[in-house]
């Protein structure tokens, strides 16, 4: 059994890795995919918002094939550690860009009056005043998602990134005991969500009580 | 809830007379010489077919106190956000001192925030910034804007907050304090900014009756101190006895204006003795 528990535990820092790389670059890129889907330029609105569509209305397992088969065979060799990244950080950049859509819809116009009553320009009242508020607006939200991410990083299994769900269906087929190995692995992925959903809530309480109105 | 308080008694401020009939048309000599810090020419606003604005002229006076009121709907405040071009006017033309924008044209950004620099604007909601502590709310706009160091800014913040009777709230957030507080901090952050004139839209009207006695006596030690102000407000002992000019306006356009004591006690309009009459049978 501590020979089982070893075999999955390889899989934990490539499930992690893979997590957070695809999240922070969801975080990251989901900035400028806000501020073109809110642009004041048509065309760019346009386009990223049929990007994020697209993006969101295809399975993460079907763009993990198009970028490691499709793309991997064809136009350049990519690892498959690398395909999953680059798939699950798109979906999450549309995702967040979504999350942030909805929490700087929740800033009241009030604020942004303001801001323009006292003259603090575009900069400042973005990074100031509406960044700030936005930011724990989105934080519950961008939580949750990233437990869900977290969860989905199990398709990379299927593209051959030796993740946790992969190591369980490696030791599953080596062991015929699937359903220990299978019940170890989702313990690991609940062990992995439970500070995600802890942290949030204390930065939560801690950002509520600051503002409470 | 100190100091700023306990003036309500005082009497009309000093000036408001020559002011009053400055506007008015009847001035001496000197005074004639004397430009309109504020002057509309032909203001006029539309949503869609709806004219909010109908081409409204007005000039009001360095250190006049001006209390628009009026029925819901007749486009005071539009007009306020018209002057600061929160909402842009769609024809005519706004002069602040020596910035004058043609409503006609697209208001550049430069253009926008030299007008903006010279008028601070109260809100009926506050707005104050939610995230930030008072201190804080008020300093912002004085280093972003006017370049002011962090330490300069909070001295001069703090001396704001003193003038309204709120030092003690420097360090709270704003959701601690009540709404009559967090309005005065509202008035402290416009005044950080040094404005030439200050907008009030409907200030009080958010406030219980007792709340909104302290906010309007931080107005009136505002008037005795000289400022220009233009007040959209329901409160009637206000335009009466604080402003010296009192302007009624409906459908979007002025319908009386002048010293306040004729317009309140003997008003000329059927408008706005309609109007009066409606208010105080309430």
């Amino acid at each position: 059994m501590s020979a089982d528990l070893l075999a999955i535990l390889r899989g934990l820092p490539w499930t992690v890795a893979l997590t957070l790389g695809a999240f922070f670059a969801g975080a990251l890129l989901g900035v400028p995919l806000v501020a073109a889907r809110q642009s004041r330029i048509l065309p760019l609105r346009f386009l990223a918002m049929v990007f994020i569509q697209i993006v969101r209305g295809i399975p993460p397992i079907l763009w993990l094939f198009i970028i490691f088969f499709g793309l991997g065979m064809s136009v350049f060799p990519i690892s498959p550690f690398n395909a999953a990244l680059a798939g699950l950080g798109l979906i999450a950049a549309a995702n967040m860009a979504e999350i942030y859509r909805g929490a700087l819809a929740s800033i009241h116009f009030g604020q942004w009056e303001a801001s323009s009553a006292l003259n603090l320009g575009r900069w400042s009242t973005l990074t100031d005043v509406v960044a700030p508020q936005a930011f724990r607006v989105a934080l519950p939200s961008a939580a949750s998602y990233l437990i869900g991410l977290m969860k989905e990083t199990a398709v990379a299994s299927t593209i051959g990134v030796s993740e946790l769900a992969f190591q369980g269906n490696q030791l599953s087929q080596l062991t015929f005991r699937g359903l220990e190995v299978f019940a170890l692995v989702g313990m690991f992925y609940i062990l992995l969500s439970l500070p995600v959903a802890w942290l949030s809530r204390v930065a939560d309480g801690y950002l509520q009580a600051k503002v409470a109105r | 809830m100190d100091g700023a308080v306990l003036h309500l008694g005082s009497g009309k401020p000093r000036m408001s007379r020559d002011n009053a009939s400055a506007a008015n048309g009847v001035a001496s000599a000197d005074e004639r010489a004397r430009k309109p810090l504020i002057k509309l020419d032909k203001l006029s606003k539309h949503y869609g077919n709806h004219t909010v604005l109908d081409g409204v002229d007005l000039e009001v006076m360095p250190g006049e106190v001006l209390a628009i009121i009026g029925p819901s709907g007749s486009g005071k405040s539009t007009l306020l956000r018209c002057i600061n071009y929160l909402e842009p006017p769609d024809g005519g033309h706004v002069t602040i001192g020596d910035i004058s924008l043609n409503a006609a044209a697209p208001a550049g950004r430069s253009e926008l925030s030299t007008l903006r620099r010279s008028v601070g604007m109260v809100f009926q909601s506050f707005n104050l910034f939610p995230h930030m502590t008072v201190l804080r709310n008020v300093s912002l706009a004085q280093e972003r804007v006017l370049g002011r160091s962090r330490r300069s800014a909070d001295e001069r913040s703090m001396q704001l907050l003193s003038r309204v009777g709120l030092a003690d709230k420097a360090q709270q957030f704003p959701g601690r304090c009540s709404g009559g507080q967090q309005q005065r901090i509202a008035i402290a952050r416009a005044l950080a900014l040094d404005p030439d004139v200050m907008l009030f839209d409907e200030p009080t009207s958010a406030l219980d009756p007792e709340l909104g006695l302290e906010v309007l006596a931080v107005m009136r030690e505002l008037a005795e101190t000289g400022m220009t102000m233009i007040v959209v407000t329901h409160e009637m002992s206000f335009a009466e006895n604080v402003s010296d000019t009192v302007m009624i306006m409906a459908d979007g356009k002025i319908i009386e204006k002048g010293p306040s004591a004729d317009v309140m006690r003997n008003p000329q309009e059927e408008r706005t003795k309609r109007f009066l009459r409606a208010v105080h049978d309430r």
